[in-house]
Order: structure tokens, then C-alpha cells, then sequence
């Protein structure tokens, strides 16, 4: 990749190669690292190790196939990711959800963010040296994805949500299991906060480390908890409500310094409302069905059925069979987003009207927060870059796609 | 003041160091795993079987593929012939390459009398690609693997019913499903 080398500035600094099979990168992220000392001078991050080309891939699947393929986005967290591409079909098509499935779909989600953020906590804190919260955190995150399973079957790649629905109803008593468990979640937050918070090491190690005021922030187009640790109000939770979220009541956590421990702190509280909006909608969860109407049929064709009326030729049938393709899907260009546990997470489909999209492009968050690496590390030391990753939470398999 | 009083007693680290050491007196939440096995959960997508109808003795497949158009990944490979007399399509190849399976599940959900399932067995991790490309015979004998082992006298998969899901958007070998009862093996 010879394009990408640094030219050293000087004879007096040198150039680290970090990744990409460096465990503290999460994933395969290459960073070029220069460096005075062990003051960091320039960083170029190299992306591009994970590309498996989804996006053009789900060129070529139905639109209940490419959902498969986000699953593979954010390995993390796959349910949101799955929602945030339904959302997307379903305001295209202009389908509503039931109201059962909506607020399923606010509890898979929210449950999302906890072992999502349960991991980004693991390994932030493994990073900084904290052991322990690791072993705790992914305690609680078996336990998370367990519930998962007994939902839909599977663990990590979910494959949950359905255009226009769920796929399949959650029983009562696994409700009743999920509820017990958010009342131990809050109490555990509690633990890793102990553990943390006020510890002086983790202190030290985190604050005043990558920081960023708010309009640097925006500037870089940062989502999500990057971002609301500078003290933004951004959540499209509340701003652009979409599923149960204009019926249950949170908070939104911002930080003021915009450091690495403001984004920790507000990750954290983050985790708390989480685990508040699962109980609201276990508390207030309607029934009724699960899949809209409306909702395409998960062997919906590539194109349109092919009709061929006794006394015709083939070749009538053909015509009819090409002309008739693309009025399976509403004709048009649409963008939405949803709040991921990383950021906004966005799909733009352009649709021309037949079975598949004729264009997917996605908006991962990890992928612009790698572009604020440079940024953030700006003068710190080489082991604060291993912290600045962690903290901007970044998954790669999203970011390279 | 307050503040210094404790840095200067280790407050912070105390404490945390006191939650380490209440954990010791808990259960381990680990098991061993080759030794100690989990209770999967119903419906886990593991595995592909062909149910064995217990009345016939043979698969339920009625060839309509489905299953092949819906696979995401396009694993699934079906052959048919019509039988002249009846009209019915009789199958002739069916074949599931399962490593290139993601386990979505969308086969098992679109087929219209519940022939296809993901069992819940997983550890079928071979030395050879060939043992993981099942045809219909393998899938056929997954199936009587899966069943022995299974705890439960009667199976029933919750993607064979899809609760939740209006009874009339469902094919009609799908509103009601019977549940596939364990025949016993002495027979
Ligand atoms: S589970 Fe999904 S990928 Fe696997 S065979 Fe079935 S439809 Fe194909
Ligand atoms: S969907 Fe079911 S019946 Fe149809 S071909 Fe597949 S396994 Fe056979």
C-alpha cells in the first residue's frame, strides 16, 4: 500500500506500523503512526482489511435477502442493523409495523445496546489494563445473548426483524425472564461504576485523553456517544423518533469535556436508560400480531411474477414478464437512519422498482469515527492511542463493509 | 479535604477491590464445555434435517423450491421430475451446501409443509468439506441423529407456526403444524 506511507517529517522521528493484527485495534485496522519521542506527530488510519463488498452484494439479493447481509455489518450489534435497513424499506414502501412488533423491536434493540456497549466497555477497559470488567461484562453480555436466542434462535448474527414486523412473537415468560434481568443489569452497571468511575488509575488514564469540543465534533460528522460526550444533543432516538421510542420516556446522557472519560460516563448512563426503556416496554407491551399486512413476502421474487395466459406465446409472456419488473417496489430514492450503539447508522436505498435494491449504501458510524483518529491523538502519548480506539468504539467489519 | 482523605486511604481502590472479592463466594458462571454441554433453547438454527414423516418413513418435500429461491447465501441445489401419472413432482437431487450456509433460517420458514428445519444440534464440525454437503439421504439421517438425542417426546419448531404471524398470510401447512413425536427406538 505504498500510497498510503508517511513521509517522515524528520530524521528525529520514526514511523510505527500499529495493526492491522494488532489485538488493542479491534479488528483489522492499520494505523501509520509517526512519532517524536513517544509524542504521536502524524497518524494516517488504513482501512479497507474486512471489505467483502456488501453493499454490492445486496445488489443482487431480494430485499428480505440483503437484510441477512447486515447482520455482518456490526457484528456487535446485528439487530440493530437489521432494523435500521427494515426502517428503511418500510418507509420506502410506506408500511407501518403493528404496535407489537414495534415495541419488540425497541426492546431487541435496546438489548443491543447494552451487549454492545458491554463489550465496548470489556475492551476499553482491557486495554487500560482493567481485567476484571472485562470477565464481568461479558458475563452479563452471555446473558443477553442467551435471551436472543430464545427469541429468534440465534446469537450473533440475529436475522430478527422482518420488513414490516418481526419475525416471529416473543413468549410471555421470556418477557417476564428479560424484565428480571434489566433489575440485575442496573444493579451490575452499578458494579462496573465502583470499579471504575473513581478509580485513580482509570482516572489518569482517561481524562483530558482525546478530547474534542463540540464543534470539531460535528465538523467530523461523529455520532452517537462519541459525539454526546462533547455535549451535543444528538440522539435520533428523540429527534426522529421511529418504533416505540416516542412512547417510552428516557434521558439522554451528555457529557461536558468531551474526553475519553466523558464519553465513559455517558456510555455508561447510557446503558441505565437502556435497561429503564426495556422495563417501560415489557410494562406497557400490547398484543396483537407481529408482521404487518402489507409486509413483503420473505420469497418475494427478483422480479415480477411471470404470467403466461393460455393461447399466448412465449414470447408474449416474455414481453409481459420484462415489462411487468419493476412494479413490485414503490420507485424512488430514500435515506433513514436510526441511533445504533455506535452512532447513526444509516441506509440510502435507491429502489427501481423491481425485488431488489438498485443501490444500498450505508453510513457506519465506526467508519467516520476511524476518520477522527488523527485528530483526536493529536500530541498524546503512544499507549493514549490504544485508549482514543476504545473510546470511539469502532467495529470494523462496519467500517470497511 | 474530603477528597484527599480518601486518596490518601485508597477509597476508590478499596472498594472496587471489595466487589472482587465478593464475586469469590459466587457460583462460576463457566462451564466445561467438551464435559459440561448448555440446554440450547427452542428453535436454535443449527444443523439442516429433512423431517422424517413418522407415518411414511420418508421425507415431506414436495419439490416446490422455495427453499432455493429464498436462500440468501444460494446453497440450496433442487432437481425434480414430474411423475407422469399424477402430475406430482417427484425430487431427484436436493442438496444443502452447509458451509456456505448463514443460518438465516428463511428455508425453513418459507417452506410450505415444514419438510426443512435447522435442528438444534451443533457440533458437527468435520475434517473434510464433503461431510458438510449434505444431500438427502444426510439430511434425512441429521434428522434421526437429531431426534434421538432430543430430550422432549414431541418436536415442534416455533419457524414451522411462526407465532404471532395472522394464521390466514400462512400457507395452509403452516396455521396449525403438527408436532413431530419422538418414535421410540427399540422398535
Ligand atoms: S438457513 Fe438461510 S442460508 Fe442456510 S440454507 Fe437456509 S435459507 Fe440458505
Ligand atoms: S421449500 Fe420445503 S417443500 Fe419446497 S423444496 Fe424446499 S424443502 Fe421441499
Amino acid at each position: 500500500m505504498g500510497q498510503l506511507e508517511i513521509e517522515k517529517i524528520s530524521d528525529t522521528t520514526f514511523v510505527l506500523q500499529m495493526g492491522p493484527h494488532h489485538p488493542a485495534t479491534h479488528g483489522v485496522l492499520k494505523l501509520w503512526c509517526e512519532f517524536e519521542g513517544e509524542r504521536v506527530i502524524n497518524i494516517k488510519p488504513d482501512v479497507g482489511y474486512l471489505h467483502r463488498g456488501v453493499e454490492k452484494l445486496s445488489e443482487s439479493k431480494t430485499y428480505p435477502g440483503a437484510m441477512t447481509l447486515t447482520d455482518r455489518l456490526d457484528y456487535i450489534s446485528s439487530m440493530t442493523n437489521n432494523i435500521g435497513y427494515c426502517l428503511t424499506v418500510e418507509r420506502l414502501m410506506g408500511i407501518e409495523p403493528p404496535r407489537r412488533a414495534k415495541f419488540i423491536r425497541t426492546i431487541v434493540s435496546e438489548m443491543t445496546r447494552l451487549s454492545s456497549h458491554l463489550l465496548w466497555l470489556a475492551t476499553h477497559a482491557l486495554d487500560i489494563g482493567a481485567m476484571t470488567v472485562f470477565l464481568y461484562a461479558f458475563r452479563e453480555r452471555e446473558q443477553i445473548l442467551q435471551f436472543f436466542e430464545k427469541i429468534c434462535g440465534a446469537r450473533l448474527t440475529v436475522s430478527y426483524p422482518r420488513i414490516g414486523g418481526v419475525r416471529v412473537d416473543i413468549e410471555k415468560n421470556v418477557l417476564d425472564e428479560i424484565d428480571k434481568f434489566m433489575d440485575e443489569m442496573l444493579r451490575r452497571v452499578d458494579e462496573y461504576e465502583t470499579l471504575l468511575t473513581e478509580n485513580r488509575i482509570w482516572l489518569s488514564r482517561t481524562k483530558g485523553v482525546g478530547q474534542i469540543t463540540a464543534e470539531e465534533a460535528v465538523s467530523l460528522g461523529l455520532t452517537g456517544p462519541a459525539l454526546r460526550g462533547s455535549g451535543v444533543y444528538y440522539d435520533i432516538r428523540k429527534l426522529m423518533p421511529y418504533d416505540a421510542y416516542p412512547e417510552v420516556e428516557f434521558e439522554v446522557p451528555l457529557g461536558e469535556n468531551g474526553d475519553t472519560y466523558d464519553r465513559y460516563l455517558c456510555r455508561i448512563r447510557e446503558m441505565r436508560q437502556s435497561a429503564l426503556i426495556v422495563k417501560q416496554c415489557i410494562e406497557k407491551m400490547p398484543e396483537g400480531e407481529v408482521l404487518s399486512e402489507k409486509s413483503p413476502d420473505i420469497d418475494i421474487p427478483h422480479q415480477g411474477k411471470r404470467k403466461i395466459e393460455a393461447g399466448d406465446s412465449l414470447w408474449s409472456g416474455f414481453i409481459a414478464f420484462s415489462q411487468e419488473k419493476h412494479d413490485l417496489m414503490p420507485k424512488g430514492e430514500i435515506y433513514s437512519a436510526i441511533e445504533a450503539p455506535k452512532g447513526e447508522l444509516g441506509f440510502y436505498i435507491v429502489s427501481d422498482g423491481s425485488g431488489r435494491p438498485y443501490r444500498m449504501r450505508v453510513r457506519a458510524p465506526s467508519f467516520i469515527h476511524i476518520s477522527a483518529i488523527p485528530k483526536l491523538c493529536e500530541g498524546h502519548l503512544l499507549a493514549d492511542v490504544i485508549a482514543i480506539i476504545g473510546t470511539l468504539d469502532i467495529v470494523m467489519g462496519e467500517a470497511d463493509r | 479535604m474530603n477528597n484527599l482523605l480518601k486518596k490518601i486511604l485508597f477509597i476508590d481502590l478499596i472498594k472496587g477491590l471489595l466487589i472482587t472479592f465478593k464475586t469469590i463466594f459466587t457460583t462460576p458462571v463457566t462451564i466445561r464445555y467438551p464435559k459440561q454441554k448448555r440446554p440450547l433453547e427452542d428453535g436454535f438454527r443449527g444443523r439442516h434435517a429433512f423431517v422424517r414423516d413418522p407415518e411414511t418413513g420418508k421425507e415431506r418435500c414436495v419439490a416446490c423450491t422455495k427453499c432455493a429461491q429464498v436462500c440468501p447465501s444460494q446453497c440450496i441445489y433442487i432437481d425434480y421430475s414430474i411423475n407422469s401419472e399424477t402430475g406430482a413432482r417427484v425430487l431427484t437431487k436436493y442438496e444443502i451446501d452447509a458451509l456456505r450456509c448463514i443460518f438465516c433460517g428463511y428455508c425453513e420458514e418459507v417452506c410450505p409443509v415444514n419438510a426443512l428445519v435447522l435442528t438444534e444440534f451443533f457440533e458437527y464440525a468435520s475434517y473434510t468439506r464433503e461431510d458438510n454437503y449434505f444431500n438427502k439421504e444426510k439430511l434425512l439421517s441429521n434428522w434421526d441423529e437429531f431426534i434421538r438425542q432430543y430430550e422432549k417426546t414431541e418436536y415442534l419448531n416455533k419457524f414451522w407456526h411462526l407465532p404471532g404471524i395472522g394464521r390466514d398470510r400462512l400457507p395452509i401447512g403452516k396455521r396449525e403444524p403438527k408436532a413431530v413425536s419422538k418414535k421410540e427406538e427399540s422398535q
